[in-house]
C-alpha cells in the first residue's frame, strides 16, 4: 500500500523539490566557501559579520529552502499537517450551512519551522566558519573520508535537530500569534475556535507534533551537511600539477607557472598541496624539479618553486614583525585603556613599518636584529616623563631614533645606549633616510618633512592638534563600557586571524625541506647548493620572528578543544602546527646535511643557531 | 613481568634514551649531562611504550592508561623535575588503554593503537587533530612498526591477522597468518622487506614489497606468500660448558638501522629442561638478495633474562644492541662492524659507544663479530 504511496505524483513533485533545494544549496556552498577563514576580532566585527548582505542573502535563501523542505515533509506525511487550510469543525449552531476554512495551525507550524531551522542553520554556518575548507592531515580516498564521517554527522543532525525545534517552540510561544494572524487575514481563513491554539504552552507540549518536527528537522540538516561535507571532500581533494608541460596547452597549469601568477586562493592552496606531496612521495617528479632547461641549463623549475616559497616565508616573517612591533608600541605609548588597537598611534611605528619594508628589499639577515634595536629604542619613548605622542618635542626625537635605523649605519648592530643613538643621527644623513621620507604614507604628509639631524623640523600644528583630539576622543569612548564591550578586540581572535593562511606557510616549508633533503642525493646538477644560503636564512629568520612571537600574551595558549565536534575548528591552532613544522623543517635539512653545512656561506649569528641546530640543542 | 624497566626509548640523532619505570616514572639519560631529568604526571600510568619524535630534539611520546602524553622538554635545561605543564595530553574516547606509539620517519605523525580498539589514530600532535582509522573485526592493535623509509606500518592484532598499511593513502592489506597472532615484526631499512614472527612458532618469516615509486598510489604492493627465513626451533649445542639446549619461540626482534644486525629473543620451552631465553644474533643483508646468517648469541648473568632489546639509532661504528634485563639491568653491547651503507651526516661529536647505567652496569663476553 505504502509503494503505491510512493509513486503518486505528490510524491515525485516532492522529490523533485527536494533535489532543486539540494542544488541551491550546493551552489550557495561553492559560491560562500573559503580556504582562509576570515575571523571576527571583535564583537562588533562579528555583527557586522552577520548583518552583511552577502549574510542576509543566505540567510533568506536557506530560510526559503527550509520552508520548500518542511512543506514537502508536510505534504508527504499527510494526515494532519497536509494542508495549510481545512475545513473547520462543525459548530453547533445550524445556520452554518457552508462550511468555512480554517488555519491548519499545525501545518504552519511546520513551515515556520522550517524556516526556522533554515535560518540557523544560515546563522551557525557563518559564527563556525562552516565555509572554512579544512584539508586533511592524512590523505585518504574520498569514499574512505566521507564514509568516516557519515556516523559523527547523523549524530550530529540529530542533536541539533532537537536544540532547533526547542529553540522554536519558544520562539513560537512567544510571537507565534504574529504570522498566524497575518495568514489568516491574507488568506482569508478562519481560526479555528475548536481547536486548541498552538502558541499555548499545552499546545506546544504535543509530543508527536515535537516529534514530526525533530524528524523533518534531522531529515533537513542532514541532507544539508551531507551536501557541505561532499563538497568540502570534493574541493580539497589532491591535484596533480605537471611540474614540466608535455604539451603545449598545458602550460598555463604547470606548477611553477602557478605558483609564480597569482590564482586564485584555492588554486595556490592546492598547487601548494601538491608542491608538499610530490616532495615527499614523487621521485620522479622531484627530478622534474631538479632539471635543467634545454638548450641554456638554466633551473627555471626549481628557481620559480624556491623563489615563491620563500617569498611566502618572508611575508610570514614581515607580517609577524610588523605585529610585534605594534604590540609593542602599544603597550608602551598609550596610557592603558583595554586593547584599543586602532591604526598605529605613534608616528614611530608607522616610520618603523615603512622602514621594515624599505630594508626589506636590501637585506633580509639583519632584520631580526634591527627588529630588536627598533624595541629597545622604542623604550625611551616610554621612560620620557609627559611626553605625549602628540607633542612637538617627541616626534622629531623619535624620527631621529628611526632615522638611524638604517642597516647602512656603522652603528648599526653595536649601539644599544639611547643617548649615543641619539647623538647619532648629527654625524650624517644617510640616503636611505630620504629614500624612507619619500615613502611616507599620505596620512601623515608632515613628517616627510621631517629631516634627520639638526634639520628637524617640527610637524605642523594643525597635525598635533587632530593627534590631540583623536587621543581625547578615544579615552573618553574606552571609558564607556559598552563601546569597550563591542569594540575591544578579542586577543586569541586577533592572534588566530594573523595566522589565518598559515597552511599555506605550512606546506611551502614541509615542500622546500623535503626537497633540499632529497636534493643531497637526487640532485645532480646541484641547483639547490646555491639556494642553500637563502633558505637557510630565511628559515631561520622566520624561527626567530616565530619565537618572539610566541612570548606575546595569549600566544602560546592553546584554545579548547571540543572533541566530536562536526564542525572543523583546525584553524584555531594552525600556528602550533607552523612553529612545529618549521622546527621539523631546520631539522630535516641539518640532520641531512650535517657537518656539510658548515660550509654555507651564512652569517655568524645564523651559523650559530645552526650550530644549535646540528647538536640537537633548541 | 616483574621487570623493573617497561619501556625503554633511544632518541633518534643523540645519545640520549628515555627508561620507563615499574612506579610509572619516566628518566631521561644523556651522555652529555649528568643531570638526568624524572618524568612524572598524574595521568601517566601504565606506561607501555615511549618514542622519541624523529628530527627534533627533545619531544617524547608516551603511551599511558587512558591518553598518550606528549612531553616538550627543554634541550638545555638543567632542572630533574620538568613540570606536568610540559606535557600535551591527547587522549581520545575509547581509545585507551594506548599500548603502541609509532611516530613517522618524516616526523610529522604520530600513531597510537591500542588492544581494545578497531581503530588507529593517526595524531597531527602541533593541532591536536587526529584520524580514525577504522577496520572491521579482529581486535584492536598489538604491536606497531612504521619502516624506516616512512612508506608501510605493521599492525599486528590479537586475532591470526595482521595488515601493512601504506602511508600515502592509508589503505590496507590483511595478512591472514595460519597458526596464531603475528608476535612482532621489524622492516629493513629501505622499507621493501618484513620479517615476523608468529605466537606459537619458532620460524621467521619474511615478507618482501615492491619498491615504493610515487606512481604507486594506494597500493601497499606485497607480495603474494611469505617465505620462511629462519627456523629457530631447539637445538642442542656444544659449548664450552657443556650441552646447551637453545631454541624455541620468538619473543622479540630488532634489527638494526643499517640492516646488517637482527637481534631476537629466544624463549625455550618453559617444561623443558635446562631451556634458557637468549639473544640471537643474525647477519644480514638485504640487497642484492636477503641473506641471514647466524653470528651468535647472548646471554646475561644467572637468572636473568632478557626482556628488552633496540638497537641504538645512529651508532657510528657499527651496531649497538641495548638489551633491559629482568633484573633491572641495563646493558649495552656494540658490535663493531664496517657498514657497506654510505653512512648519514650525523651529529659531529662521536656517541660515546658504552654508558654507565645508574642501576648497574653489566659488560658481558658476548660473542660479536668482527668483519
Amino acid at each position: 500500500d505504502s509503494f503505491n504511496d510512493l509513486y503518486t505524483s505528490y510524491v515525485i513533485f516532492c522529490i523533485l523539490l527536494m533535489s532543486v533545494v539540494i542544488l541551491v544549496i550546493s551552489i550557495f556552498n561553492a559560491e560562500f566557501y573559503a580556504v582562509v577563514p576570515s575571523i571576527p576580532c571583535s564583537r562588533i566585527a562579528l555583527i557586522g559579520k552577520i548583518i552583511h548582505p552577502q549574510q542576509v542573502i543566505h540567510s533568506v535563501v536557506h530560510a526559503i529552502m527550509g520552508m520548500l523542505v518542511a512543506w514537502c515533509a508536510a505534504v508527504m506525511t499527510k494526515g494532519k499537517f497536509q494542508f495549510l487550510a481545512v475545513p473547520c469543525t462543525p459548530s453547533e449552531s445550524l445556520d452554518d450551512a457552508v462550511p468555512q476554512m480554517c488555519l491548519n495551525e499545525y501545518h504552519l507550524f511546520f513551515l515556520l519551522s522550517g524556516a526556522f531551522m533554515g535560518y540557523s542553520y544560515s546563522l551557525l554556518y557563518l559564527i563556525n566558519n562552516m565555509n572554512y575548507l579544512p584539508f586533511p592531515i592524512i590523505q585518504q580516498y574520498k569514499y574512505l573520508r566521507f564514509r568516516r564521517s557519515l556516523p559523527l554527522l547523523v549524530k550530529h543532525g540529530c542533536v541539533e535537530s532537537l536544540y532547533f525545534v526547542r529553540n522554536f517552540c519558544v520562539a513560537y510561544y512567544f510571537f507565534g500569534y504574529i504570522p498566524k494572524a497575518w495568514i489568516s487575514t491574507t488568506m482569508d481563513l478562519h481560526i479555528d475556535s475548536k481547536l486548541h491554539p498552538l502558541d499555548t504552552l499545552t499546545g506546544l507540549l504535543d509530543l508527536s507534533l515535537f516529534y514530526h518536527a525533530w524528524l523533518c528537522g534531522v531529515f533537513l540538516l542532514i541532507t544539508w551537511y551531507i551536501a557541505w561535507l561532499l563538497f568540502k571532500i570534493y574541493a580539497t581533494e589532491t591535484h596533480h600539477f605537471p611540474v614540466q608541460p608535455t604539451f603545449a596547452e598545458e602550460t598555463d597549469q604547470c606548477l611553477p607557472k602557478i605558483l609564480n601568477s597569482n590564482p586564485p586562493l584555492i588554486i595556490k592552496f592546492l598547487a601548494l598541496q601538491d608542491l608538499m606531496l610530490l616532495s615527499q612521495y614523487s621521485p620522479v617528479r622531484r627530478q622534474e624539479v631538479f632539471s635543467l632547461s634545454q638548450p641554456g641549463g638554466h633551473p627555471h623549475n626549481w628557481t620559480a618553486i624556491s623563489r615563491e616559497c620563500l617569498s611566502l616565508l618572508s611575508d610570514l616573517t614581515q607580517r609577524l614583525i610588523t605585529q610585534q612591533e605594534a604590540a609593542a608600541a602599544n603597550g608602551r605609548a598609550k596610557q592603558p585603556a583595554g586593547e584599543l588597537k586602532v591604526s598605529p598611534q605613534t608616528p614611530g611605528a608607522v616610520v618603523t613599518e615603512d622602514m621594515s619594508f624599505q630594508s626589506q628589499r636590501s637585506n633580509i639577515v639583519p632584520r631580526a636584529s634591527m627588529s630588536s634595536l627598533v624595541k629597545s629604542s622604542l623604550m625611551p619613548l616610554k621612560t620620557s616623563p609627559g611626553s605625549d605622542v602628540g607633542s612637538p618635542f617627541s616626534s622629531p626625537a623619535l624620527n631621529c631614533k628611526m632615522g638611524i635605523l638604517d642597516v647602512n649605519s656603522p652603528w648599526h648592530g653595536s649601539v644599544q645606549s639611547r643617548h649615543v643613538m641619539r647623538r647619532g643621527p648629527k654625524l650624517w644623513t644617510s640616503g636611505s633616510d630620504l629614500q624612507m621620507n619619500g615613502s611616507h604614507h599620505e596620512s601623515f604628509p608632515v613628517l616627510s618633512a621631517a629631516r634627520v639631524g639638526s634639520e628637524a623640523v617640527q610637524p605642523s600644528f594643525i597635525y598635533t592638534w587632530l593627534q590631540n583630539k583623536q587621543e581625547q576622543i578615544k579615552n573618553f569612548l574606552s571609558k564607556r563600557v559598552l563601546i569597550m564591550y563591542f569594540f575591544s578586540k578579542h586577543p586569541e581572535a586577533s592572534i588566530q586571524a594573523v595566522f589565518s593562511d598559515a597552511q599555506m606557510h605550512i606546506w611551502a616549508l614541509e615542500g622546500l625541506s623535503h626537497l633540499v633533503a632529497a636534493s643531497f642525493t637526487e640532485d645532480q646538477f646541484g641547483v639547490v647548493q646555491t639556494t642553500l644560503p637563502a633558505i637557510l636564512n630565511t628559515l631561520l629568520t622566520l624561527q626567530e620572528v616565530v619565537d618572539r612571537h610566541f612570548k606575546l600574551p595569549h600566544v602560546s595558549s592553546k584554545p579548547a578543544r571540543i572533541s566530536g565536534s562536526l564542525v572543523d575548528t583546525s584553524y584555531k591552532t594552525l600556528r602550533f602546527a607552523l612553529r612545529a613544522s618549521l622546527k621539523t623543517a631546520l631539522y630535516r635539512i641539518t640532520t641531512v646535511f650535517g657537518e656539510h653545512l658548515n660550509a654555507v656561506q651564512v652569517s655568524t649569528e645564523h651559523k650559530k643557531r645552526l650550530q644549535q641546530f646540528l647538536e640537537y640543542k633548541e | 613481568a616483574g621487570c623493573i624497566v617497561r619501556a625503554f626509548a633511544w632518541h633518534p640523532h643523540t645519545s640520549k634514551f628515555a627508561v620507563a619505570l615499574l612506579d610509572d616514572s619516566i628518566r631521561v639519560y644523556n651522555s652529555n649531562s649528568a643531570t638526568i631529568p624524572s618524568l612524572k604526571h598524574r595521568l601517566q600510568r601504565n606506561v607501555a611504550a615511549m618514542a622519541w619524535k624523529p628530527l627534533c630534539a627533545s619531544i617524547l611520546a608516551v603511551a599511558c592508561q587512558s591518553c598518550v602524553l606528549v612531553w616538550h622538554l627543554d634541550p638545555t635545561s638543567l632542572s630533574t623535575r620538568p613540570s606536568s605543564g610540559c606535557a600535551q595530553v591527547l587522549s581520545y574516547p575509547g581509545h585507551s588503554p594506548v599500548t603502541s606509539l609509532a611516530w613517522a620517519p618524516s616526523g610529522e605523525l604520530l600513531l597510537s593503537a591500542s588492544p581494545v580498539d578497531t581503530a588507529m589514530l593517526v595524531w597531527d600532535v602541533s593541532t591536536e587533530n587526529c584520524v580514525q582509522l577504522q577496520w572491521f573485526g579482529g581486535g584492536g592493535v598489538t604491536y606497531l612498526a612504521w619502516s624506516p623509509d616512512g612508506s608501510k606500518v605493521l599492525a599486528a592484532t590479537p586475532s591470526a591477522v595482521f595488515r601493512v598499511w601504506e602511508a600515502q593513502m592509508w589503505t590496507c592489506e590483511r595478512w591472514p597468518t595460519i597458526k596464531g597472532r603475528c608476535q612482532t615484526g621489524c622492516w629493513s631499512p629501505d622499507g621493501s622487506r618484513l620479517l615476523f614472527t608468529v605466537l606459537g612458532e619458532s620460524v621467521i618469516y619474511s615478507l618482501s614489497f615492491s619498491e615504493y615509486r610515487g606512481e604507486m598510489q594506494g597500493q601497499v604492493g606485497g607480495s603474494k606468500t611469505a617465505s620462511i627465513v629462519a627456523d629457530l626451533s631447539e637445538t642442542t649445542f656444544e659449548t664450552l660448558y657443556g650441552e646447551e639446549r637453545i631454541g624455541g619461540e620468538v619473543h622479540s626482534m630488532v634489527w638494526d638501522p643499517t640492516g646488517e644486525r637482527l637481534a631476537v629473543i629466544i624463549r625455550g620451552h618453559a617444561d623443558a629442561p635446562g631451556s634458557q631465553t637468549v639473544i640471537a644474533v643474525f647477519r644480514t643483508r638485504n640487497s642484492p638478495v636477503f641473506e641471514l646468517l647466524p653470528c651468535g648469541f647472548l646471554r646475561g648473568e644467572r637468572g636473568a633474562q632478557p626482556q628488552l632489546i633496540t638497537f641504538h639509532p645512529c651508532f657510528k661504528k657499527g651496531a649497538l644492541l641495548t638489551v633491559c634485563w629482568s633484573t633491572g639491568k641495563i646493558s649495552h653491547v656494540p658490535f663493531f662492524f664496517v657498514s657497506a651503507h654510505v653512512p648519514c651526516a650525523s651529529p659531529s661529536r662521536s656517541p660515546v659507544t658504552v654508558m654507565a647505567m645508574a642501576s648497574a652496569s653489566v659488560r658481558e663476553q658476548p660473542l660479536f663479530s668482527e668483519l
